[in-house]
């Protein structure tokens, strides 16, 4: 028999030995080719299969779209739920400075604020900046007299106190239009005689804008702070406010206990005085006595101080005019600086979210990666062995 | 008056057809792809995978797979017969995984390559001469010798599909050519 005469004749007979499928397999496969190659039900994919089958069908373009629109829906989703739970105060410092309206509850109560508890030394404020309360870890404050809790004995001073004495000041600056200085002036000496408080200084300034202002130092008592200072923030626009309490329960037992040991000695002397024998030793317990009064009038005076302290309080009050003393509104509403300071914030907050997404989903996305090209490399090196 | 003069004459209906009914680009391509493929590939897959029936199988997997892909088909990146191939390929490398056999066409079934009944006596056995000649060569020459006579692709296509050089593949055909009339003559 010959052989091939060249690889022509080699090739020529080589194709006639091409595997050819049968015809009915070429008909049904032509068949679900016209319909599209529908899914074959013994072939049924699992859910998730068939939903990674759905994303690897999809086109790139497609796919990156629909990636960044879900990605795009996340960091909105998250920024709106960290603007409203994380800040709610934040985001409503740009909608206008407090009006007399919008003043807090916490203030317009006519009682004093309840003792809380903490050490007997402490000192701690309420701020309204720009109208939004920010209200501090340990705002609430407690006037004389009221009840004490008996964590509060637990402290260094006065720990066995049966009272928390605390002196409460208050700062608070209004904002108003020049021309209304004198009448926000008067209205605060009607609410300062309204409370039966007490006006240590004031200077009331007339002129332009920035110039016109008016200055108190005020006492008032204790038990009417929240009402005064709501009367204050009646007046006109609220700028700043801001609270504070000093503990002072310690420095009152302490000067109280030694109050009543002075109290005690002076009686003792006179008791020693009235049974003196000599003229010397009269004089000595005379001498001894004179300075013990002494000591014991100078408790009594700082005594005297601390109720004073703990009864009235200090309140600093100014009426600014100017650009910074009243809203950019005059009339509260919210308005295109607000809006500018708004989006600027909420940016802000997307940004931050955004980034914090990419440091959590980057690692993720590059073991991903890392998982699929090991994957891949190990498939086609067993595809490769098992042709082998 | 049309200014272009382009407006048909005679024209008393007009069809119209939503572009929802009108067929893709995408479509229309794989069709072609699909009618000009259809034989080849089932001859390429039937080389690998040695059972018609698996054959059957993975041919219809691989055009229902590139089917699936056909959207996301880039042309820059390659010939679409090469794409598809490829396809084919992962699809009949994974049969033979699974079922834990190699592609041997030793073991090449009697009604895989039959003879005509009208051949003669000495062109039939020059038919088992070459086949048993073709059994001689490793499953990787074997592959290259269906891709390039049984399904008829160009060395770039199968370089793209086996994944080599271009010039690597032509070198490796011409040896597995070489090889094959090697094994035919001394047979003969």
């Amino acid at each position: 028999m010959e052989p091939f005469r060249d690889n022509n004749e080699l090739v020529a007979e080589l194709r006639t030995l091409r595997p050819e499928p049968r015809p009915e397999f070429a008909a049904d496969l032509d068949e679900r080719a016209a319909a599209g190659f529908p899914r074959r039900p013994a072939r049924a994919l699992a859910p998730l299969s068939g939903l990674l089958a759905r994303l690897r069908a999809l086109p790139p373009r497609r796919l990156a779209l629909s990636a960044g629109a879900v990605a795009l829906a996340t960091v909105v989703v998250a920024t709106v739920v960290v603007a409203n739970g994380g800040s709610q105060t934040e985001l409503t410092h740009s909608m206008g400075v407090l009006r007399p309206s919008e003043r807090p509850s916490s203030l317009s109560s006519s009682k004093p604020p309840q003792s809380h508890r903490g050490s007997a030394k402490e000192s701690s404020g309420t701020q309204y900046e720009a109208g939004a309360p920010v209200v501090g870890a340990s705002s609430a404050t407690s006037a004389s007299g009221t009840g004490a809790s008996s964590e509060a004995e637990t402290g260094p001073f006065a720990a066995k106190a049966g009272h928390r004495d605390v002196e409460r000041s208050a700062e608070m600056v209004l904002g108003a239009d020049p021309d209304e200085v004198a009448g926000d002036a008067a209205k605060v000496f009607d609410a300062v005689h309204a409370v039966n408080g007490i006006v240590l200084s004031s200077s009331v300034t007339g002129g332009a804008a920035g110039d016109a202002g008016a200055r108190f130092d005020l006492l008032i008592p204790a038990a009417k702070l929240g009402d005064a200072l709501a009367d204050f923030s009646a007046i006109d626009t609220v700028v700043s406010r801001h609270e504070a309490t000093d503990d002072i329960t310690a420095p009152t037992v302490r000067v109280g206990e030694h109050l009543r040991d002075s109290r005690a000695k002076v009686d003792g002397l006179l008791v020693q005085l009235a049974g003196a024998d000599s003229d010397e030793e009269r004089a000595e317990v005379e001498a001894e006595l004179r300075a013990e009064r002494r000591h014991a009038a100078a408790l009594r005076s700082q005594a005297t101080k601390l109720d004073r302290r703990a009864n009235l309080s200090r309140i600093s009050l100014r009426i600014e005019t100017g650009a910074g003393a009243t809203s950019p509104n005059e009339d509260g509403s919210w308005g295109a600086g607000d809006a500018l300071d708004d989006a600027g914030h909420i940016l802000g907050i997307a940004a931050g979210v955004t980034i914090i997404g990419l440091a959590i989903l980057a690692p993720l996305a590059l073991i991903a990666l890392l998982i699929w090209l090991a994957h891949r490399t190990c498939l086609r090196r067993a595809r490769e062995r098992a042709l082998a | 008056m049309d200014p272009l003069g382009r407006r048909s004459s005679g024209v008393n209906e007009t069809l119209v057809a939503t572009t929802e009914d009108a067929p893709r680009e995408a479509d229309l391509a794989f069709d072609r792809l699909y009618r000009s493929s259809r034989d080849d590939l089932y001859a390429y897959v039937a080389t690998l995978v040695r059972d018609p029936a698996a054959a059957e199988e993975v041919t219809a997997a691989a055009f229902e797979r590139a089917y699936r892909k056909r959207s996301r088909f880039d042309r820059r990146r390659g010939e679409p017969r090469a794409w598809l191939f490829g396809i084919a390929r992962n699809a009949a490398l994974d049969e033979l995984r699974r079922r834990g056999r190699q592609a041997e066409l030793a073991a090449e079934p009697a009604d895989l390559i039959s003879a005509p009944a009208h051949e003669s006596a000495e062109a039939s056995e020059r038919r088992l001469a070459l086949t048993a000649a073709l059994a001689t060569l490793d499953a990787r020459e074997r592959e290259l010798i269906a891709l390039k006579f049984f399904a008829g692709l160009t060395n770039a296509e199968i370089a793209a599909v086996v994944d080599v050089s271009e010039s690597n593949a032509g070198t490796k055909l011409h040896r597995a050519v070489t090889k094959l009339r090697e094994a035919c003559d001394g047979a003969l």
